[in-house]
Formats: C-alpha cells, sequence, structure tokens
C-alpha cells in the first residue's frame, strides 16, 4: 500500500446539537486527513466530541456543515465501506460468534460457503477457533471485543473506526487487546481511525495522536509518534513522548472542568 | 426406565427442601378443604353439598372421562372443545397482533393511525363483548373471538414494549454493516422483540383460559370445560362442578407449561439462556 | 417501507387465511349427521335468543315469556308450538320455602299468609285478564311493563299465552314425577339421591317435596290491619323480569287494592326482596336457600328438583305460580312449519336443567327425533 494516499479526508466539518432550546457547538472547522494505512488516534477530553467525529464518518450521526469524505467518496449515511468497533460490543446477542461476523455478508448476500470460508478466516485471524457456535454473552470481554473487530473486518472496509474499543476491558486485557489490534492491523493493514481519552494507549498505538480541545471540539495539535513498533512502555523514549501528549492535554483538561463547573 | 428412576431420585436429592415443602403445602391445602368438607357435613350446614370431599371430586373426575354427561359427551369432547378455542384464538391473535405490534413499534404513522384505536378496546374486559359476539358472530367463532381478544392485547403489547427498547446500539451496528431497512427489520427488531413477544403469549394465553370459561358458559358449538362446569352446576352435581375446576387448572398450567418450555427453548437457541 | 408494508400485509394475510383454514378443518361444520331425524341444540341465556335468531346464529329457540313475546312482537319470530301443546297444564314456576323458615308456629303462620297472598294476587291477575277493558288489566299490564321492562304490546301478547294457577294439583304432581323420572333416566341425577333424601321412590319424593296443606289453611287467613313481622321481613327470591311471576309483583304493589296497601302488607306481611333479588335463574335462588338468604321463593320446578335432591337444599313447594308460558320460536320467514322442519337445524335452549329443554326433547320423541348438542 502507498502509505501517502488520503483515506479519511474531513474539512471545516461543523456539528451542532439541538438541546431543549439550546444550540451546543459539539465541533467547529475541524479538519483532519488520516492516509491510507495509517492508526490515527483521537484523544481528547471528555465531551470534545471525539466520538462525534467518528460518529459522522461512521455515518451515523448527519454532520452540520464541512465535508467529510472516506475514499474520496462523500459520506452519506451508513455503509459496509467503514466498519466500526463499538465501546459496549454491540454484537447481536442471539447470533453466534460466527453469525455475528457473518452478519455483514448475510446482508450482502454472499452465498453460503464463501460466507463460512471468510468468517472462518477472520475467526482465525482474531484467535476465536472454538468459540465459533458461542453466544456473546458466554464470552468474556475481550473475546466479546475480538468478534466485534472480526465482525467489523468480515465487510472487508475501507477503514475501521474504532470507538474506545477496550475502554470496557479491565487494564490487562486492555493491553493484551492493544498487541492483537497491532497484529490485527499489521496483517490486514487497515487505515484505522481510533478513539480514546487514554494517553498510554494512543502513544502505544498510534502512528499519528489527534489532540483536540475542549468543546467546541477541533483540532488542537497533531503529535506524530516516532517510536518504532513494538513499542515498549517503559522505555525512556516511550516516557517522555507521554509526558509531551500529557502536557498538550492537560491544558484541555482544565478547561474542561472550567466548563464543567460553570454549568455549561 | 431406570434412568427416569435416577432422574426422579437426583432431583429429589438435590431439591429435598423444595419438594417437601411443596409436598407439605398441598398436604395442608387438601386437608383444610377435606377438614371443611367434615365441618359442613358434621355440623348439617345448608350448603354442604356445594363442598364435596376431594375424594368424592376426585372420583367425579375420573368418572367424567368415562361416563358421557346429559350432552352425550365425554370430559375429552369438552377438553378439545376448548383447545381447539384457544389454539385458534392464540393463532389468530398471534397472526394479527404481533405485525400490528411491530408496525406500530417500528413507525410514527402507524403508531398515531393505530393507537387510538388500540387505547380505545384496550381497557375494555373481552367479556364485557360476549352478548354481542354471540349476535354478530355466532356460537362457533363467538367464543374463539372473545379467547382472541383475551390473548390479543399482551401480545401486542409487549411486541410494541420490545420494538420500543430494541437497543439503538445494535442498531447503529447493523447500519454500518450495511443493514437495509428490511434487514434490520427482520435481523435486529424481530429477533430482539421475540422475548417480549414470549412474555405476552405466556400473559395472554392466562387471560385467555380466563376468556374461555366464561365465553362458553354463555353459548357455544360442542361444550367446552367452561359449558362442562356450567352445567353441571345447573344440575347441582357439585363433585363434578370441582372435577370441570380442576380440568381448566390441569390446561391452564399445561398450556402454560408449554409456552415456557417453548420460551426457555427459543432463549437457549438464541442464546440468552 | 414499502417493500416491510407489503411483506406485513402478506404475512397478516397468509396468518388469518391459516387460521380461517384451521377453523374449518378443526370444526365439522356439516349440518347433519345424515340420519334425517336428528336436531341440534347450543345453549344460551334466553335474553341473547331473539338477537342469536335475528342474526341468524340459530334457527330456533325454546324460552319463557316474555323471550317468546319479543320475538313475535318484534316481527323476528313465529311460535312453532306453544308448551301447553307439548304438555297440556304442565307445571312451570313455584312458589318454594326454606325449610327451616317454617320450623315454628310464628314461621308457619307467615308462610300461611304468604300463601294467602299469592292465592289473593293470582286471582286478581286472572279476574284483570278476564275483561281487557278494565282498569284492572291496565294497571296489571303497567306492573308487567315495570316488572319486565317489555314494552306493553310485548307484555299483552305474552299475558295471552300464560295461565296463573296456583293449586298443587294431581297434574302437577304427575308432572313432576315425569320430569324426575327423566333427570334420573338421563342421569343428572345420580339413582342413589332418592335414598339419600329419605325417599322410597319418586312418587314419595314428590309426595313430601309438595306440601299443598299451607295452601288449604291459606282459605281461611284474613286481612290484619297490623304487621305481624315489621323486624324481620320474609326475604324473597324471584326471577329477573320473569313474567311468569307477576303475581309476587302485583303482591308487592300498593295500587293494587286501592286502599294504599299491598297485597302482602293487607294481610300483615313484611316482604323484602333478598339480597340478590332478582336472581338470573332459578339455580340462584335455591343456592341462596342453601346460604340462608332467602326464606320464600318463585322459581322453576327443575331447580328445585335438581337443588333439593342433587345439592340437598331443605326446601318444599307450597303451590304453583303458572303453567305452560313457554314456546318454541322459530325465525319468522324460514319456512319452518313443523318439528320436521328443525332436522338438521340448531335450536337455542335456556339449558339442560330447564323445563324447556325437557319440553323440547318430550315433543320431538314424539315426533320421532333426537336431540343432539350441536358441535
Amino acid at each position: 500500500m502507498d502509505g501517502d494516499e488520503v483515506n479519511i479526508q474531513m474539512e471545516g466539518l461543523l456539528k451542532v446539537f439541538r438541546k431543549d432550546d439550546r444550540e451546543i457547538v459539539a465541533l467547529k472547522d475541524f479538519n483532519l486527513q488520516v492516509d491510507d494505512g495509517e492508526l490515527v488516534c483521537l484523544l481528547g477530553p471528555s465531551g470534545c466530541g471525539k466520538t462525534t467525529v467518528l460518529r459522522i464518518v461512521a455515518g451515523l450521526e448527519p454532520k452540520s456543515g464541512g465535508r467529510v469524505s472516506v475514499s474520496g467518496e462523500e459520506v452519506s449515511g451508513a455503509g459496509p465501506n467503514r466498519g466500526v468497533v463499538f465501546q459496549e460490543f454491540a454484537l447481536f446477542p442471539w447470533r453466534t460468534v460466527r453469525k455475528n461476523i457473518e452478519f455483514g455478508l448475510e446482508v450482502k448476500g454472499i452465498p453460503p460457503c464463501e460466507k463460512e470460508a471468510v468468517s472462518s478466516r477472520y475467526i482465525d485471524l482474531v484467535n476465536l477457533e472454538g468459540f465459533e457456535n458461542v453466544h456473546p454473552q458466554q464470552l468474556s470481554g475481550g473475546m466479546k471485543q475480538r468478534v466485534g473487530i472480526a465482525r467489523a473486518l468480515a465487510n472487508d472496509p475501507a477503514v475501521l473506526l474504532m470507538d474506545e474499543p477496550f475502554g470496557a476491558l479491565d487494564a490487562q486485557t486492555r493491553n493484551l487487546m492493544q498487541k492483537e489490534l497491532l497484529r490485527i492491523w499489521s496483517a490486514t493493514e487497515k487505515t484505522i481511525l481510533f478513539v480514546t481519552h487514554s494517553v498510554d494507549e494512543a502513544v502505544f498505538l498510534a502512528d499519528r495522536i489527534v489532540v483536540m480541545t475542549a468543546r467546541p471540539g477541533k483540532v488542537k495539535e497533531i503529535i506524530p509518534i516516532p517510536i518504532p513498533r513494538p513499542r515498549d512502555r517503559t522505555s525512556p523514549e516511550f516516557i517522555s513522548v507521554r509526558g509531551e501528549v500529557l502536557s498538550v492535554l492537560e491544558t484541555e483538561f482544565e478547561k474542561t472542568m472550567a466548563q464543567e463547573l460553570s454549568g455549561d | 426406565m431406570k434412568s427416569l428412576a435416577q432422574f426422579i431420585r437426583g432431583t429429589v436429592q438435590r431439591n429435598w427442601r423444595r419438594v417437601l415443602l411443596g409436598a407439605l403445602s398441598l398436604v395442608v391445602f387438601f386437608g383444610a378443604w377435606q377438614t371443611y368438607s367434615w365441618y359442613l357435613n358434621a355440623n348439617d350446614i345448608g350448603y354442604k353439598a356445594y363442598f364435596p370431599y376431594p375424594g368424592e371430586v376426585a372420583e367425579a373426575f375420573l368418572d367424567s372421562f368415562v361416563t358421557p354427561d346429559f350432552s352425550g359427551l365425554l370430559m375429552t369432547d369438552h377438553i378439545m372443545a376448548s383447545l381447539k378455542r384457544i389454539f385458534l384464538g392464540f393463532t389468530l391473535a398471534f397472526a394479527i397482533a404481533l405485525p400490528a405490534g411491530l408496525l406500530i413499534g417500528s413507525y410514527l404513522t402507524a403508531e398515531a393511525v393505530g393507537m387510538p384505536i388500540v387505547e380505545i378496546f384496550r381497557p375494555i374486559p373481552p367479556l364485557a363483548w360476549i352478548p354481542i359476539v354471540l349476535i354478530v358472530l355466532g356460537h362457533l367463532s363467538g367464543p374463539v373471538v372473545i379467547v382472541f381478544l383475551g390473548i390479543f392485547f399482551p401480545v401486542l403489547f409487549n411486541v410494541i414494549l420490545g420494538v420500543k427498547r430494541v437497543d439503538p446500539l445494535l442498531l447503529d451496528a447493523a447500519k454500518t454493516l450495511g443493514a437495509k431497512r428490511n434487514h434490520i427489520f427482520f435481523k435486529v427488531i424481530l429477533p430482539f422483540t421475540t422475548p417480549y413477544l414470549m412474555t405476552g403469549i405466556k400473559v395472554g394465553l392466562g387471560i385467555g383460559w380466563m376468556c374461555i370459561v366464561a365465553a362458553e358458559m354463555v353459548g357455544q358449538y360442542g361444550g367446552g370445560v367452561g359449558y362442562y362446569i356450567w352445567a353441571r352446576t345447573a344440575e347441582s352435581n357439585y363433585d363434578y362442578v370441582f372435577a370441570g375446576i380442576a380440568m381448566i387448572a390441569i390446561l391452564g398450567i399445561l398450556t402454560t407449561g408449554v409456552a415456557s418450555q417453548v420460551e426457555r427453548r427459543l432463549y437457549r437457541w438464541m442464546g440468552m439462556k | 417501507m414499502e417493500k416491510m408494508t407489503s411483506i406485513i400485509a402478506v404475512v397478516v394475510a397468509a396468518a388469518i387465511v391459516l387460521a380461517g383454514t384451521a377453523l374449518y378443518v378443526l370444526y365439522d361444520l356439516g349440518d347433519d349427521d345424515g340420519d334425517g331425524n336428528t336436531v341440534y341444540y347450543v345453549v344460551e341465556p334466553p335474553s341473547s335468543m331473539k338477537g342469536t335468531l335475528a342474526a341468524g346464529q340459530i334457527d330456533g329457540y325454546i324460552a319463557w315469556e316474555p323471550f317468546v313475546s319479543d320475538s313475535v312482537v318484534g316481527g323476528v319470530g313465529t311460535v312453532l308450538k306453544w308448551s301447553g301443546e307439548i304438555v297440556p297444564n304442565h307445571p312451570c314456576c313455584v312458589v318454594a320455602v326454606h325449610d327451616p323458615f317454617i320450623s315454628d308456629d310464628e314461621g308457619q303462620e307467615l308462610a300461611a299468609r304468604f300463601l294467602k297472598a299469592h292465592m289473593n294476587a293470582t286471582d286478581w291477575i286472572n279476574a284483570a285478564m278476564e275483561n281487557k277493558a278494565s282498569p284492572e288489566y291496565n294497571l296489571l299490564k303497567e306492573i308487567a311493563v315495570d316488572f319486565t321492562m317489555r314494552n306493553e304490546s310485548v307484555v299483552e301478547e305474552a299475558l295471552d299465552h300464560m295461565t296463573f294457577h296456583y293449586a298443587t294439583d294431581d297434574d302437577f304432581t304427575v308432572a313432576l314425577e315425569n320430569f324426575t323420572e327423566m333427570y334420573l333416566d338421563l342421569g343428572v341425577i345420580g339413582e342413589e339421591k332418592i335414598a339419600d333424601g329419605g325417599y322410597e321412590n319418586v312418587t314419595d319424593f314428590v309426595d313430601q317435596y309438595v306440601n299443598g296443606s299451607y295452601l288449604e289453611i291459606a282459605q281461611f287467613v284474613e286481612p290484619v290491619d297490623t304487621i305481624l313481622n315489621p323486624d324481620s321481613p320474609i326475604r324473597l327470591g324471584f326471577l329477573s323480569g320473569d313474567l311468569h311471576q307477576l303475581a309476587q309483583a302485583v303482591a308487592k304493589s300498593s295500587e293494587v287494592l286501592g286502599n294504599g296497601k299491598s297485597i302482602f302488607e293487607n294481610y300483615g306481611l313484611n316482604v323484602d326482596d333478598a339480597i340478590g333479588a332478582p336472581f338470573a335463574n332459578g339455580g340462584a335462588v335455591m343456592d341462596a336457600f342453601a346460604g340462608g338468604y332467602v326464606d320464600i321463593g318463585y322459581l322453576g320446578s327443575p331447580p328445585a328438583i335438581l337443588k333439593h335432591l342433587n345439592a340437598e337444599v331443605d326446601t318444599t313447594i307450597l303451590a304453583q305460580v303458572n303453567i305452560e308460558g313457554s314456546a318454541i320460536v322459530v325465525k319468522t320467514g324460514s319456512g319452518i312449519d313443523n318439528l320436521n322442519g328443525l332436522v338438521g337445524k340448531v335450536v337455542a335452549t335456556p339449558g339442560e336443567s330447564s323445563i324447556q329443554f325437557l319440553l323440547l326433547k318430550i315433543v320431538l320423541q314424539q315426533e320421532g327425533l333426537s336431540l343432539k348438542i350441536r358441535t
């Protein structure tokens, strides 16, 4: 893949929510480009609109202004070329692991044998062999998210949009899943837009970290992470980059606090 | 047979406290009944014949299966007549309430059109329709429609509730996987609503049995257990009246039992325990 | 949206067709066994018979007044056979007393006075009906309209086909014996119940159950100025709007005697409607006897027999109320003009324990026809 091709393009993105009689500007003049095969983390204080950005790209939320395109195509509504992984997994409880993964293929009308071949491939990819016929309820959080990732990938989307996918997991599982994601990413070479509020996670995963401002959200700073992979959380390099990102973020956290205290 | 015996023994061993208490509760119930009947007879109370001993009722219950009643029917005929009514009423209610509930729950237009009518009819007890239903629909389908009304509303409202409670996250997930409207309907909303539907069916069947007894008392073709109770009351054969009442209890337990089994299997199949 | 709506429409249509098919498969809608002599019956309350007849749900019915004249006057039904043509002078409603009520002298005295009032009211009704131009007849109609909540023409028609009669004569006891025998044959009354009740046989039962002596004593009862039971009224049971039981309505009316007193009061009686009165049927009156809520009641003779023998309700029949007064009604314009016309048709009856059911069974038997429940 030619690393320089632009995949996700956002220009002058605006999002205004109406709440009762008030208008809340969630995003204002948000600009970002994500290159093909790149893993970009969106980082910011809570309520800064990072999830909103992701949902607009996914087509789950209409934008109020600006332009969004994925692989050169203007975004209008949800579509299978953008796979989404949700924090709460959003698996269909009545479907087995395999059936969950095959959902997108079913909808496309892929014939059964091909469907099974594809789902088997992704079950292997996320290391869920032996759990094909198990229902989500019987799986641990980490395994559920493996299903979530496989399900999104099975559609072979142009980009993978991940909304704090490991936010609901315990610390250990979280670290494991981050490594797993990197493995899967290198195997599939997908473009990933990854929303997180964890600096540590962002530094461990990202090619570039996009730090957002407090509301109204826009890009405050884009920090490239030059550390080669596999990254070691205890290396001085990692710790210094993390410190850098934290300091950029800190002023925004303070702003958010002030916003919350003023009751906005 | 050996495995059955083992199963029973195992169950008793595991749940002996439950089994013991359950048995005790039944012993106390039948003991109290026996004592009350004995008390009425011993003191020659005017209505003593209205409360036969449990033993007399058991005898009448068994006899009702071998000796035809006044109308020449056996208890099995009455059971079949009632079961037919329940089955037909249920099929109709299910066939109409499920799609109607899905539509009303899914579309604001359908809700705006459907709800006023539903809200008018919902608070009316199904039994209130009996005199009219008999005249308009007759003795064949009249009682069936009463049963239908009893089952219809619980199913409808549970389906509507289910549709309204569909997890929006699942809808989002489906959309991002490329699902179109009809996919979302059949692959997300419908399965999500199934447990609610089952609850509606269980509640509805219970109400259905209550309705059928009353409906059969007013007019029907081919008897029915409700009719049996009514006719034996008119004859004052109270041991047979109680036998009919016991039969209703048994049939009610059986039908809701079947519904619970279906529900359990469905849930297991759907991975919802 | 369109696609889904049409899918749902198809599902609904398919389901309804399925249910409809099931209805026709599960229920054999064939009209007749094919033996050519079976008449079918269903059971429904007389109050709905006019409606179901008009709607074509039934082909005919047998009921008591005013449910006969209701259909006749409304043009819905035509009388095929009056009950008097089936069993002349057949008994219908009776006056029964709760045995504990007449266990002492005071109760016996009150019962005799009650019967005097009943005789008096019955005689007055019969006299009023003799002369339709009399003010008494108009008053009778007024009382009947109030009691039955029917209009005047229905009441007039009904009165023309009724006979009010109190004597417990031989016709009465013989008919009661016949009815009891029929119930024994049909197994409604177990053979052992006669002996259980302390009776030698059916004749002995009817002899003991009907006590005509009160009517004889009543002949000598004279009006009194004071009320004998001011604090403990006789609790009266009777049926809702049953025109047969008009005598008790007349005896309660303060307009009949012209002196401001009712017939009951004229004989020194304080009579109150029992709790639960008017009752839906005779069985309910007997149940109220058993529960101790009714002292004297007007009710049909079959429930009086059935509940006395089967449910051991301690009662005694003291007098008749009316004879005949029921009829088989068929739909006007149906072309059914004899009993054979009912073959394969559905006739509604008030219940298998009613006198009307027995009459229907008897008349069909006479014609060589059988009566079966509609299945």
